[in-house]
């Protein structure tokens, strides 16, 4: 019997080895990287983004045409051009992270066409541009739209489509079609959607639940109810309880409304 | 327990490689690989990655380029050094056991891709292109400009504004010199109240419809053909960006505009109603209504269809019919009264373009206009009728990454009809003075051919070499132009360009009509162009200086004694041009820009070498706009320029015949007309009515209210000069546009 165990135990070990001797395997390094990126709960943490964003460009030597590492990519560099916005934004930077965003989620949809994700980002990242390049007006609308289009038609309930759409909405002034009053029922949307939504596995991105619960706070708070807010930055950080989003942004501006 | 040791032992020794990450040595240490990622100017690159190819071993380098990771991997390595924006760069290192590596890289920054040049030079552009001077919203929204795209264009070096009016003249030539081409059509009467007297003219051409603008006052392509100085390339869209409507309700016009845009986006329209409301303008304005008889009248409607067969093909097609009419009165020594004018514009494109293979690219056009124009003034009366039909052809394939093959061909119809009264002496307008009847018919065809080749050596490297051939059915004389362009990015943010080209325009048909055996030449310059510019970051800092000398030849000479016209004249224009725009904060905005010019030329009247009709010598514009908030919007635009020439009368003759003063001119264009200066303010307020885009503006030109020329008028026998103020005197607008 002893010996059974051990032989067992041997065998398992030596498969276990086996696979652990091509290390650099791509779905563990994967799975590693995409969660360690689920635990960056401060997205404006800069530091430890780059690093994840380094991560995932090494994952690149094991395979050199992955849609999905890319998409990664872009993602960080999302969150990086965003982190340079703030109250003095820093254009340049926020430029050069946008500019290598869109350029990885174009190789990105090169590789596979039909990943709704990435067109969601380029929603996002899209609309960045009108940060450094506002005389481009007529190509951000017009790109801005097709990825939308193409967005909706492959996954029109996916919740960060709606996310997106909603923040994008959120930030457009009311006299060009945005403004709170468009931008809160499409984050509700989001919110209902991220509740059923189950990502295809582990690699999958599964972000936003706590930005859609943050940014219907923000809505109640430009709405002067800062009862509902308290209560959907509380439902926010009971999904992600270290949100940063949540904790670092969203409950400055809930403080700050209530002091006045 | 025993058991458990061994257990434990044995789990820990198998287990233990894989610990070590698979290194080929089971038990061996880690090799740390350490150092610092560098740009060009030692500045650490914080984000830099650094990876041992092959395996994902590797960092990602700090806030101070710091990077350092273990690796169980021995031998020769190739480390892979990354950064955005700069190059990618590759390291051999033998790594052996017990030894730390440190490994310092510098990287360099990647040089911008090759479409960020622009080449052509005295040119200024707007759209889609990467690099652009001036958006459209920038062109609506800058103050005196009235929401008119010529005038925009004259706060551009290189430029000057005809007697208050929408038209463009440039480097001191006439206003005939400057092409405008719209979708591959040539616009030849694109304005209301055109050549009117001391009326301000304005265009027809909606700037809101266009999604590129290029304004080249010099040295430009092979493509453009039968114009000597400027050309005004103008680009619709192909398809209308959306749906919806817009309502404008202003103090002297009102206006209607819709768009359609299917839900398959394969077919579009546009409609556009105007009409100008001009009394109540007029009386807030403090214009005297009894001199005009009838108050100035000017309607329109245009429209576009178009249709995407496929994913590769346009059809557009644009229409446009512009009316006006005015009376206003003027004092000359000869004859007092009114002068009237009526005129009509119908203009009509067709446009087809298709991508054939991925490689070349095919563009057709058939456009046709007719412009009618009836002037009376004492005894002048007389109607004129210019017929222009064009069918214009264009390919452009790209042979290769760096080898660009463009070519086209044109075929150009004009006739002229013109029948009415004219004065025998100029200086004679009574409604009893000598005059002849003329009733004449002339016509001439133009065929066009180009070809022309974009040369991308090097990626900093730019060059356009073309040639164009003209024949000319009436004079039966062809006109041949090489023309090279060049580009050099010498350093990030820096380009020299150059142009140098020969130019040639065969005279207008009027002109024809009156020589003898149409034996009139195409009247040439050669263009050189030399320039300098710094664009940091886009358009956030613009600085560009240009010299240019332009050569004349066979310009129009009228004989002094009778009416007909001859080739012979000549002449030279030079100068300097300095641009500098800035969006300081993205608030606030500006640009400057400033010309010299010496032209001279003997053309027309003049018996020698004399300043050109247009020839300002000094020519300073700033114009600015300040976001005061996100929904209003303030501006200003000023401008202080030289007197244009004008020829003075230095006393008379009394002609007993017919009792009336026949003047005596002092040398042309001896005289100049006093400084002109002006300042233009406006105001925009955009808000939501209805839950709808509205905007309000409020604008005022000429704030300062200062006293410009229009021209020199004179009492009955000479004796006294008297000033014609332009009747841009101070002006109040107010205006307001709802989306439907």
């Amino acid at each position: 019997m002893k010996k059974l165990t051990l032989t067992v135990l041997f065998f398992l070990i030596a498969l276990i080895n086996s696979n652990k001797s091509y290390s650099d395997d791509y779905s563990d390094a994967m799975k590693k990287a995409a969660k360690k990126l689920d635990a960056v709960q401060d997205i404006s943490d800069r530091a430890a983004l780059l690093k994840i964003r380094g991560d995932f460009e090494r994952i690149l030597q094991l395979k050199k045409n992955e849609w999905l590492i890319n998409y990664y990519m872009a993602y960080c560099d999302l969150m990086i051009a965003w982190s340079y916005m703030g109250e003095k934004p820093d254009s340049e930077n926020i430029k050069k992270y946008n500019e290598s965003c869109i350029d990885l989620l174009n190789r990105s949809t090169d590789l596979k066409d039909d990943f709704a994700e990435a067109y969601i980002l380029k929603m996002s990242a899209n609309s960045n541009r009108w940060q450094y390049e506002p005389n481009k007006m007529n190509d951000i609308i017009a790109k801005g739209t097709e990825a939308t289009d193409i967005a909706k038609k492959l996954e029109p309930e996916n919740p960060r489509y709606f996310l997106v759409d909603a923040t994008i909405t959120y930030y457009t002034p009311e006299n060009f079609g945005g403004g709170v009053d468009k931008a809160m029922p499409l984050f509700e949307k989001s919110w209902e959607s991220f509740k059923t939504y189950e990502p295809k596995d582990e690699t999958y991105p599964n972000w936003g639940k706590d930005q859609a619960a943050g940014m219907i706070a923000l809505c109640y708070v430009k709405k002067d109810k800062l009862d509902e807010a308290k209560n959907w930055i509380d439902k926010g950080l009971e999904s992600a309880p270290e949100s940063g989003f949540l904790k670092g942004y969203v409950m400055k501006q809930y403080d700050e409304a209530k002091k006045k | 327990m025993m058991e458990k040791i061994i257990f434990l032992t044995l789990f820990a020794l198998l287990i233990s490689p894989f610990v070590q990450q698979g290194g080929t040595q089971g038990f061996a240490q880690d090799v740390k690989i350490y150092g610092k990622v560098t740009g060009e100017d030692n500045k650490p690159l914080n984000g830099a990655n650094v990876v041992i190819e092959g395996t994902i071993d590797g960092a990602t380098a700090d806030s101070i380029g710091y990077y350092e990771f273990e690796t169980s991997k021995t031998g020769q390595q190739s480390l892979l050094f990354t950064y955005i924006e700069y190059n990618d760069r590759r390291k051999t290192v033998v790594i052996e056991q017990g030894r730390n590596i440190e490994m310092n890289v510098q990287l360099r920054k990647a040089e911008v891709e090759t479409e960020e040049i622009l080449v052509t030079a005295s040119s200024y552009t707007s759209g889609q292109q990467s690099q652009v001077t001036i958006t459209p919203l920038e062109i609506v929204r800058i103050p005196g400009s009235d929401g008119d795209l010529y005038r925009a264009i004259t706060t551009f070096p290189g430029s000057n504004q005809v007697d208050e009016g929408s038209r463009i003249t440039v480097r001191g030539g006439d206003e005939n010199e400057v092409l405008t081409i719209l979708d591959q059509a040539s616009l030849h009467h694109p304005f209301i109240f055109d050549d009117d007297f001391n009326t301000s003219s304005y265009t027809t051409i909606n700037p809101w419809g266009l999604k590129g603008i290029n304004f080249s006052s010099g040295g430009f392509s092979a493509k453009y053909g039968n114009v000597l100085s400027a050309v005004l390339d103008l680009k619709s869209y192909e398809m209308p960006q959306g749906t919806g409507a817009f309502l404008w309700l202003g103090l002297a016009n009102v206006g209607l505009s819709g768009v359609f845009l299917s839900n398959d986006k394969k077919f579009g329209a546009t409609v556009d109603i105007g009409q100008t409301i001009l009394d109540p303008y007029f009386r807030l304005n403090g214009y005297l209504i009894d001199s005009y008889n009838p108050i100035p009248l000017a309607r329109g409607v245009g429209g576009t269809i178009s249709f995407k067969p496929n994913d590769k093909s346009n059809l557009k097609a644009i229409f446009d019919y512009s009316e006006d009419r005015i009376g206003i009165r003027n004092t000359s020594p000869s004859y007092d009264g009114y002068f009237n004018s009526k005129a009509s514009t119908i203009f009509s494109n067709l446009k087809y373009s298709t991508g054939i293979g991925s490689k070349t690219y095919l563009s057709a056009g058939l456009s046709f206009s007719n412009h009618k124009d009836n002037i009376s003034y004492g005894i002048l009366n007389n109607d004129v009728k210019k017929l222009y039909g064009k069918l214009r052809l264009d390919l452009t394939h790209q042979l290769s990454k760096k080898i660009d093959l463009n070519f086209g061909s044109e075929y150009e119809y004009n006739e002229d009809k013109f029948a009415g009264r004219v004065p025998l002496y100029n200086y004679n307008l009574r409604l009893d003075a000598p005059n002849i009847d003329i009733n004449s018919n002339s016509h001439t065809g133009r065929i066009g051919t180009y070809v022309e080749t974009q040369l991308k050596p090097f990626k900093t490297f730019f060059a356009i070499a073309g040639l164009r051939a003209d024949y000319h059915t009436l004079s039966k004389k062809t006109a041949i132009d090489p023309r090279l362009s060049l580009g050099w990015k010498f350093a990030e943010n820096n380009i020299l360009r150059g142009a140098v080209g020969l130019y040639h325009q065969f005279p207008r048909l009027e002109y024809y009509a009156q020589s003898m055996d149409f034996n009139l030449k195409p009247e040439q310059a050669i263009h050189y162009i030399l320039g300098y510019e710094f664009n940091k970051s886009e358009g956030l800092f613009l600085f560009r200086v240009e010299a240019y000398y332009k050569d004349y030849k066979n310009l129009v000479i009228k004989d002094a004694n009778s009416f007909i016209y001859s080739t012979g004249g000549k002449g030279q224009a030079k100068g300097i041009d300095v641009f500098i725009k800035s969006r300081i904060t993205n608030k606030y905005s500006t640009w400057i820009s400033y010309a010299y010019t010496d032209s001279k030329r003997r053309q027309y009247d003049a018996q020698s070498e004399v300043s050109a009709n247009y020839d300002i010598t000094h020519n300073l514009t700033f114009v600015g706009s300040y976001n005061i908030t996100d929904n209003i919007t303030t501006g200003l635009t000023y401008r202080i320029s030289t007197g244009k020439p004008y020829t003075p009368v230095s006393g008379s003759n009394y002609d007993t015949a017919h009792n009336v003063y026949e003047p005596i001119y002092s040398e042309t264009k001896s005289g100049r007309f006093p400084t002109y200066q002006r300042m233009d303010i406006n105001f925009q307020y955009f808000f939501s009515l209805f839950g709808r885009f509205a905007i309000v503006v409020f604008q005022i030109n000429n704030l300062l209210n200062q006293k410009n020329l229009y021209d020199y008028t004179y009492n009955f026998d000479y004796s006294l000069r008297k000033e014609i103020v332009t009747t841009n005197k101070r002006q109040f607008y107010l205006g307001f546009g709802l989306q439907l």
